[in-house]
This record gives C-alpha cells, structure tokens and sequence, in this order.
C-alpha cells in the first residue's frame, strides 16, 4: 500500500523520457515532446518517424509526465483527444502495460519513445534530455 | 522534399524494419524481441450530453440552434431536448495513411425527433505526413471549434455560442478536402480548402441547400496560442420564402421582380468570413470569435462575435461569457407599392409585404452574458451549470422561436443549464 501511494506521488525528476539505444535522438525541446505526445508530428526533428506510447491512465508515472513535460493535467489531455478522436484527425498514443513491457519495446524499436520512472533506467534504455524553453 | 521521395522513403523504411527484425528473432533466441502493440483497425468511440435548460421567457422556446423545433419556455418548463445527444463513431485504421470515420449523431431535430443522422463519414489519405486530403462527408470547419461542437466533454461550456455558432446553419459538407501542414520555426499552420454540399433542415419542414460550395480555412498554432480564420461561400437555397419570390414576378412587375432578386432566397451566393483565437494554458483560459454573414437575400447580412475566460481550480473551471449577434442590413423594407385598397389584389400584396417584413425582422439582435462552471467529475465525466443573461434588440426576437401569442419582442430572459457530458 505504502509503495503504491509512493508511486502516486512520483515526481518529475523521477519521471524521464526514454528511446531505445539504436536511436539516434538525444535531445528534444519541451515543445518538440509535447507535439509528438499530442499527435501533432509522426517524425523526430530529424525526420526519422516516431511513435509515442503511454503508461496507464492513473499511474503516477503518466500524471507526473503530461504535468511537468506537457503541461497539462489528465483531465486536459483526455479533453484533448476528445477533439481530436471525434474528428477522425488522429488517436492518442497507444497504452502499453505494464512498464517493463514499456521498456522492451522502447529497447527494440528505435522509432518508439517513452517515459518511466527514473530509477527503473538501465542499460537497455537510453533517457532523452529535455530542453526546457 | 518531394512527396514521391518521401514515400519511397517510408517504404524502404519499413523494409528496413522488417529486414532487420527477421535475423535478429533469429539470432537472438534467448532474448525475444519485444513486438510493439497494433492499434486495431476499427475502434468505437462515443459521447453524449444529457442536459435539462429552463428559460424564464414561457410564451417562446429557447432553442440551441435554428434547426431544432421546441425547447425550453413555452414547450417544457424543464426541457431535456435542448443539449441532449448521442453520438457513435467508428474509427478505421486500415494502414497508418489511410484511416476512415464515421459518426452518427442522435439529436432533436426539425421536427421534434431524434432520428439518428449520419453527421460525418469520410476516408482521409495522407500523401505526405503533412499533406492529407479527405473524401466523403467533412465537417465544415468555419469555427475555432466547428470539429468537436458536438462533443460536450471537449468544450468548457454548456454549449457554444449561439451567436457566433448559430450563423452558419450547415455543418458538414459532401466532397473532398485538403489539409497542408507547415512549420515555421515554433509556430505550425495549417490549411485546409474544402469543396462540396451541404444541407440542413429547419422547422417547420424546411431544406436547406448549400451547392457548389468551397472554403479557405487556415489554422495557426503558437506555444498556447491558436489563431484562426476562415472563408465559406456557398449557393444557398432556404425554402420557406418560394413562393413569395414567385407571387412578387407575378403580381409587382418591375418593382416586384427587383424585391424577388434582391430578397429571394434561392441559390444565392451565401458568403461568411470568420476568425477566432484562444489562448490555453493549464490553468486558465481566453478565447474569442467573430463571423459575419451575407446570405443575400431576406436573411440578412449578420455578425456575431464572444469573448470567454475561464479559471481552472482543482477539478473546477469557472468560466464567464459575452456573447452579441447583430444584423448589418435593412431589417424592414416598404416592399411593393399598394394599389388603391379597392383593387383586388390589395389583400394580397399587403399580406406579402407583411411576410418579407417579418423575414426581415428575424435576425437576431442581442447580447448575452453568460457565468458558469465544468467539473471534472469523473474520468469521461463533465457536469456543467451555466446562466444565461439574454438581452433582446428592440424589434427583435433574438434566438427564441415557436413564439406564441402574446410574445412581446424585445426585452429579456434568463436561462438555466445544467448537463452531463461523457466520453466513452
């Protein structure tokens, strides 16, 4: 119980971005991750193309992300996609449980970006520096 | 680069991919290769609003758009048939390019029915990833929120404004569309161009035709910032007034056929131009449009505009609106001369004068001041209360209709909202 509610107050430095190791991203603006997390690109700024996966809607992991790197709450984002689904002008990014999973796809598919908590980094994953303006 | 490049780009992409993932499953036995989640072809997605509005004006009803036949005041004291709706929509992902929706949408129409009309259904292509075109039923995107106006939950507000929104009767559009889209360092824009039909059908029973239509819509999004502007002509039919235009050749020579082509409602080119801008940030947010139309005919040329802020406190976000429709034409006309009241057609055209003065007369001049709340209920859950202020143009009934006798033009009203959005 104790460590659930831990994981419910993850904060941001907790929380980072990550691609798989053949990718060659290092770096992103703040705007740059908003844009591919809100569905407003399907490439990286180098041209090569980029899928974004979230953690579960309610995780601490996903609420400390949309807050510190989108800037929006839960509640926004879905109001988001609401306009966006009800127009046939795209999908939010795909759901993938549970986290693990998160970094093995990331670790095998260079054009896929996610985010998770700090401490579970290793060496299969490679975190993404973000720019903040 | 050149779209044919960019597709063979992707292309040899994917087989790079594909060629890639072979051996490696091979080689790496012990260590399986993670396979990402398919998203799957088709989906369904839902919302709706299930609503109750009271209007203290009770010899006319309040009505959310023309289109709709009773509301709140003289029909219900309460009326749920104002805001509630329902919608279904299917998605389809047939390949990451080329993706197809359709959206039913169940709502009080024209004669009081909720019969369950197909509100958009298209396949959309993208030949380059910034470079789409759509086929098939489109919304018709002449508001900063025309996309969503349906989707409750999407919306801070009980509903959009009548006044701006309520200007450009028909929604989507049978034909194709194009959308480019462009980066200009922080900032993207993008534009669309549409050409199609479209139609509508207000009470009592009345078509109306949009043919030969096209539309210039350009969307410019800056960090929180969205500026937008458009431009829709189209040929409009309005029945209603037929056989008016008709009795005037017939019955008012010369002067009786300049009141026809001038007032007539029939394929006359109808023109509107709008723009819009919002600001939104986590917190709060700012948000205003401005259209103007020129239907020329009867109708009116008419301008709307709102102004909306809102504040967002935990799961709660008050929010405040000034809302004005005007009319910018004549809204009365001493129509065709009399002939002496012995004469036998007197009657008659004294009836018609009357009827194009009523016409006239009903574009809607007011101003309203609305305050209200969402809360966030629930996950897919927005429970909104909303009070409306509305203050009528003199010799006008602003957006009331089924006006029984005894209504008296002008003056006031005060109307409540209360609704329940969800997503699902």
């Amino acid at each position: 119980m104790l460590m659930a509610a831990a994981c419910q107050f993850a904060m941001a430095q907790d929380v980072v971005l990550v691609v798989s190791r053949k990718c060659s991203v290092s770096s992103l603006t703040q705007e740059q991750v908003a844009d591919i997390f809100l569905g407003k690109t399907s490439t990286f700024p180098n041209g090569a193309s980029v899928i974004p996966i979230d953690q579960q809607e309610g995780t601490g992991e996903r609420e400390a992300f949309y807050h510190h790197f989108i800037g929006k709450t839960e509640a926004q984002v879905r109001t988001y996609w609401s306009k966006i689904v009800f127009t046939g002008k795209g999908y939010p990014p795909i759901e993938v449980v549970p986290p693990e999973r998160v970094k093995r796809v990331i670790r095998d598919n260079p054009n896929y970006i996610g985010y998770i908590k700090r401490r579970d980094v290793d060496a299969s994953v490679k975190v993404v520096v973000v720019l903040h303006p | 680069m050149p779209p044919a490049f960019a597709l063979k780009r992707k292309a040899a992409l994917t087989l790079a991919i594909l060629l890639a993932c072979g051996p490696a499953r091979a080689q790496e036995a012990a260590q399986a290769q993670e396979v990402p989640p398919v998203p799957p072809i088709f989906s369904i997605n839902g919302f709706g609003t299930v609503g109750v509005a009271h209007s203290s004006e009770r010899r006319a009803d309040f009505v959310a758009t023309d289109l709709q036949r009773k509301g709140a005041g003289y029909s219900n004291d309460w009326s749920p048939y104002v805001d509630s709706r329902v919608g279904m929509q299917l998605n389809a992902r047939f390949t990451p390019d080329l993706t197809g929706v359709a959206q039913v949408v169940s709502e009080q129409r024209y004669d009081g029915s909720f019969a369950p009309q197909v509100e958009w259904a298209n396949v959309k292509y993208n030949i380059t990833p910034d470079f789409s075109m759509r086929a098939g039923r489109i919304v018709l995107p002449s508001f900063l929120l025309s996309d969503a106006r349906k989707v409750g939950y999407s919306s801070p507000w009980v509903r959009t404004p009548a006044e701006v929104y309520n200007l450009v009767p028909i929604t989507n559009s049978d034909g194709i569309d194009f959308s480019y889209r462009q980066q200009f360092g922080n900032a993207r824009n993008t534009i669309q161009a549409s050409v199609g039909q479209g139609s509508a059908k207000a009470p009592p029973d009345n078509d109306i035709t949009g043919k030969r239509g096209w539309g210039v819509f350009d969307t410019l999004e800056y960090g929180n910032t969205t500026f937008h502007v458009s431009y829709f002509r189209t040929r409009l039919t309005i029945e209603g007034t037929q056989d008016l235009e008709a009795m005037a050749r017939l019955y008012g020579g010369s002067a009786g056929a300049a009141l026809a082509d001038k007032y007539g409602a029939t394929d006359k080119p109808f023109e509107f131009y709008g723009v819009g801008a919002s600001y939104e940030t986590s917190r709060w947010f700012l948000m205003g449009e401005y259209g103007l139309i020129n239907p020329h005919s009867a109708y009116g040329k008419r301008v709307g505009g709102y102004i909306s802020s809102g504040y967002r406190i935990g799961q709660v976000t008050p929010y405040v609106t000034y809302a004005f429709a005007d009319v910018k034409s004549n809204t009365s006309d001493p129509g065709m001369p009399l002939p002496p009241a012995w004469y036998p057609t007197y009657s008659t055209i004294a009836a018609m004068n009357a009827r194009l003065n009523s016409v006239l007369s009903s574009a809607p001049v007011q101003q309203t001041y609305s305050t209200g709340l969402r809360w966030d209920a629930y996950k897919n859950v927005a429970v909104k209360f909303q009070f409306d202020h509305s203050r009528l143009g003199d010799n006008s009934y602003g957006m009331l209709n089924n006006r029984q006798s005894g209504y008296v033009r002008g003056g006031s009203y005060n109307l409540i909202s209360a609704t329940i959005d969800f997503q699902f």
